[in-house]
């Protein structure tokens, strides 16, 4: 019950931004369903005509079909860009094939005895078309929308990897911070979608079937009843619903507005707390138009989004921006490495780096309150002399890299007695229970508090840094001078516990802008 | 009205048409028939242009149909196919006023219309205007399908084997009624079927094909009694006639050299005759070989004085058919008259044979065994 409980009192103090990505949701797909549409049902009608084309244009659509669709997503970055577009084309390109194959399959089964009394009597290719294949045709195509409609709202919650927001975001956030409740938030709406769009176009299916087909499927005996209502009456009402539909969609897909400053962020807590925090500063203390691009994706979605345009202003870590981004070996003193990838990003992507903000979110490892004081646990030294008496359960990642547990064993000489790879957030039920007394950890993470843990100070400065700093586009800065001044106000105002009660409150299911401007105003940075 | 010159259809190198040639009077209902992949159906379709030949043409009312406009042409040309072809989406009103309505007329002449092709082909339009297709029988389905076709009240009606998945009842009621639309209306109707009773029921002319060619283009009666060569014989059936009785002649089932004498013989010498030939009358004749009387062995009974001529007791009151009567009416002459035989004459009342009821009993006998035998 308290489950329920926490989940209800969850959706309810987050019911706007939960309305908000249903309707983001809602509009993605039916606008990628509608588009899918319009290109599958001529291209059905194509190759219909001609036959030759059948096999190329189905078995492209199966290739497309086969592609992973985060591998798809991976080709359409580049081109596209991140957010709705790559998102609506992934879509439309996964609902190709279910419409053009029933269009197909659809136009082509209809008795050759029909379609020959059509010509005979002087109907012109286009008349049989449209008033003989395509009504017989109906409950086959629609048929093939209902299967794309249904498999496009599962489709769509990928859609939050790259920016596109939907239910998805709910989802993916909810499984990163180990938060049930904002899983649930995302996944029932978006089944509750499925069903009612399925249920929604079953409806349409059965209207655009043609009376006298139904009438031979059923028992047509005691069947006098006229179709509940006349479509021929409203087909010009609905036709112009359908438009202003695609339009408005287009508009929102493409009426990107030219004069904001687009801020990202990465798609976990930390990285929403901070893009918001950097939003709502400039919001505050400028006049411009900020647009918020928040939960984008990894860090190479962002990186992709910030050198193409997309978005203007992020905050990036230094040791991502060495060892993933520019591809070279992790450095430990914090000022080098700030100062190589300073250098290096004006020079290649003319993209500014603006000063830390204070924090350090790198490896750490932590133990319980109790146990650090037990034994007097302050550094990985001190851990060193009793780690054979414990065992260390941490992320299969850290368990493998040489700036992780092997490094650390050779560092620090560090022996535990047993080594567990477990993931997420079972790490710190693992520990919670004494089933391991170490784990791995990041600096900021919100778990930390949650679980009352203590981190050990890397004395032997193994973890290589990294510092969270604002990175923007030179031509923004350019364009919109104000930003600079009013973004090194946060110069070193974030610690690492700062940051952790930040996480921590954004993972109990805070919206992420709340904590944001909280933390702004209690720092006195914004009004 | 419609005509085919040298009419050829060549598909991937094998020949379906071989250079037909033939004319359809107005207001004719030709029927095409022959085995099947004959080329019957490929015919028709190319009179609408679903299919156009390869080389040779086709002229309606004098004009070139391949410099038509296909779309016009086929409005007005009524077209019926086997299995309705009707649209299962659309009720039976918009089945018939489709291409009116394609053509802008206003509603309520349609729904005239509708009204009265209904009432033509025998269905109330109140119960069926609305209903779909699927709703109907196959019968009723078909009269929908000839109402589509008169709906443009068009001069040409094409029919492809309409009536061959029916019952055999509704079957012959649809011919029926096919009949008399083409009687009351005077349309040019081409019909199709592979069904020889059907072709004779209804056609003006038939069209024999065989492998891509005509074999034989003539009237039914033409058709049954001097088939052209054996294909014909063969398909029509060898007993087909005995279906049409009113086509079998006296000259074809009688006895062609009855027993004759002068009216000059003496009576012994007519019952040598009689004694000779095993009969019990004889046919007199003049030298011209007029008719002139009969003398049967009671008469010669009845009269003892051999000494006579035959002349002089000869019976002299004669009935008689001609040779180019039907069957039927001999049948009737013989019940009529109560009669056991009837001399056969030519329009001069020359005689040219004899019918007796033995011999129509056994040519009537040897119809059925055969038929027996055939089965």
């Amino acid at each position: 019950m308290s489950s329920l409980n926490s989940f209800i009192s969850f959706v309810a103090s987050r019911k706007s931004e939960i309305f908000h990505l249903f309707m983001q949701h809602i509009q993605l797909t039916v606008f990628s369903v509608l588009i899918s549409i319009l290109i599958a049902i001529p291209l059905g009608i194509l190759i219909v005509k001609y036959k030759k084309l059948s096999g190329p244009v189905i078995g492209l659509v199966n290739i497309i079909q086969s592609i992973p669709s985060m591998a798809l997503l991976g080709f359409l970055i580049p081109v596209l860009g991140i957010g709705s577009k790559p998102a609506i084309t992934m879509v439309v390109l996964y609902s190709l094939l279910p419409i053009i194959k029933s269009t197909y399959t659809g136009l082509t089964n209809i008795n050759d005895a029909t379609i020959e009394a059509a010509e005979g009597i002087g109907l012109t290719q286009s008349q049989i078309l449209l008033k003989i294949r395509f009504p017989l045709a109906m409950p086959v195509i629609m048929s093939g929308v209902r299967i794309s409609a249904v498999t496009a709202v599962g489709l769509v919650t990928t859609a939050a990897f790259i920016g596109a927001g939907g239910l998805g975001y709910l989802v993916y956030s909810g499984v990163q911070t180990v938060n049930n409740n904002m899983i649930l938030a995302g996944a029932i709406p978006a089944c509750v979608l499925a069903i009612f769009l399925d249920h929604i176009i079953g409806k349409i299916e059965d209207v655009a079937t043609p009376q006298g087909i139904k009438a031979s499927s059923s028992d047509n005996s005691n069947k006098k009843s006229k179709p509940l209502f006349n479509i021929k009456k409203y087909k010009k009402p609905l036709a112009i619903l359908i438009l202003i539909a695609i339009f408005a969609g287009i508009f929102m897909g493409y009426g990107k507005k030219e004069e904001t400053i687009v801020v990202g962020s990465k798609n976990y807590n930390e990285q929403l707390v901070l893009g918001n925090m950097i939003a709502s500063l400039i919001e505050n203390k400028t006049n411009y138009k900020v647009e918020r691009k928040m939960n984008l994706g990894g860090s190479s979605v962002v990186f992709n989004s910030i050198k193409s345009g997309d978005i203007d202003i992020y905050v990036e870590y230094t040791g991502v921006a060495l060892v993933n981004i520019m591809k070279k070996e992790a450095i430990s003193d914090p000022n080098e490495v700030y100062n190589i990838v300073k250098d290096a990003f004006k020079k290649d992507y003319n993209i500014e780096w603006l000063k830390p903000l204070g924090f350090n979110n790198t490896y750490a490892l932590a133990v319980k309150q109790e146990l650090a004081n037990k034994y007097n646990l302050n550094t990985i030294s001190d851990l060193a002399k009793v780690s054979s008496d414990f065992d260390l359960g941490c992320t299969m990642e850290f368990a493998n890299r040489m700036d992780g547990y092997l490094g650390l064993q050779k560092l620090y000489n560090l022996n535990f007695k047993n080594v567990k790879g477990i993931d997420g957030g079972l790490r710190y039920t693992a520990l919670q229970n004494n089933e391991t007394q170490v784990t791995d950890a990041f600096t900021t993470d919100g778990l930390l508090q949650k679980f009352n843990l203590k981190l050990l100070k890397d004395d032997k400065k193994l973890f290589p840094p990294y510092y969270a700093v604002p990175i923007v586009r030179e031509d923004t800065l350019k364009k919109y001078p104000e930003i600079k001044p009013v973004l090194l106000s946060l110069e070193g105002k974030i610690t690492a516990e700062d940051m952790q009660k930040l996480n921590y409150r954004a993972d109990e299911g805070e919206d992420p802008r709340k904590v944001a401007e909280d933390f702004l105003r209690a720092k006195k940075l914004i009004d | 009205m419609i005509e085919f010159r040298n009419v050829n259809k060549i598909i991937d190198g094998r020949t379906i048409l071989n250079n037909l040639n033939f004319t359809i009077n107005k207001g004719e209902l030709i029927v095409f028939i022959g085995p099947s992949g004959c080329g019957k159906t490929t015919t028709l379709k190319m009179i609408n242009k679903l299919i156009t030949p390869t080389s040779g043409q086709i002229l309606i009312n004098g004009n070139k149909i391949e410099t038509e406009d296909t779309i016009q042409l086929r409005r007005n040309m009524g077209y019926v196919i086997q299995q309705t072809g009707l649209f299962p989406h659309m009720t039976i009103k918009e089945n018939i006023g489709l291409i009116p309505s394609i053509q802008k007329v206003p509603e309520d002449k349609i729904n005239d219309k509708v009204v009265e092709l209904l009432n033509l082909v025998g269905l109330n339009p109140d119960d069926y205007m609305n209903k779909y297709p699927s709703e109907l029988s196959g019968g009723q389905q078909q009269r929908i399908g000839i109402a589509r076709a008169l709906v443009m009240n068009p001069e040409v009606i094409l029919m492809d084997e309409p009536f061959s998945a029916l019952d055999p009842i509704t079957r012959n009621q649809l011919q029926d009624e096919i009949f008399n639309i083409q009687q009351t209306f005077k349309k040019t109707i081409i019909f199709v079927t592979h069904d020889m009773d059907e072709a004779l029921k209804l056609a003006d002319r038939i069209c024999i094909m065989n492998k891509g060619s005509i074999v034989q283009f003539d009237t039914p009666a033409e058709i049954l009694q001097n088939p052209a060569n054996d294909f014909v014989r063969e398909f029509v059936g060898k007993n087909r006639i005995w279906a049409q009785p009113e086509l079998i002649k006296v000259k074809d089932i009688m006895i062609k050299n009855p027993v004759k004498s002068s009216p000059n013989r003496t009576i012994i010498q007519a019952i040598g005759i009689m004694h000779s030939n095993h009969v019990d009358s004889l046919l007199i004749v003049n030298e011209s070989n007029h008719l002139i009387g009969f003398i049967t062995l009671k008469q010669i009974r009845r009269n003892l004085d051999r000494s006579e001529k035959v002349s002089d007791i000869m019976e002299r009151e004669l009935i008689t058919v001609n040779e180019e009567e039907s069957i039927v009416q001999v049948l009737k002459k013989i019940k009529k008259e109560d009669i056991g035989y009837v001399p056969v004459v030519d329009d001069e009342f020359k005689l040219t044979g004899l019918i007796t009821k033995s011999s129509l009993l056994t040519i009537l006998s040897n119809q059925f065994l055969d038929v027996e035998a055939d089965i």
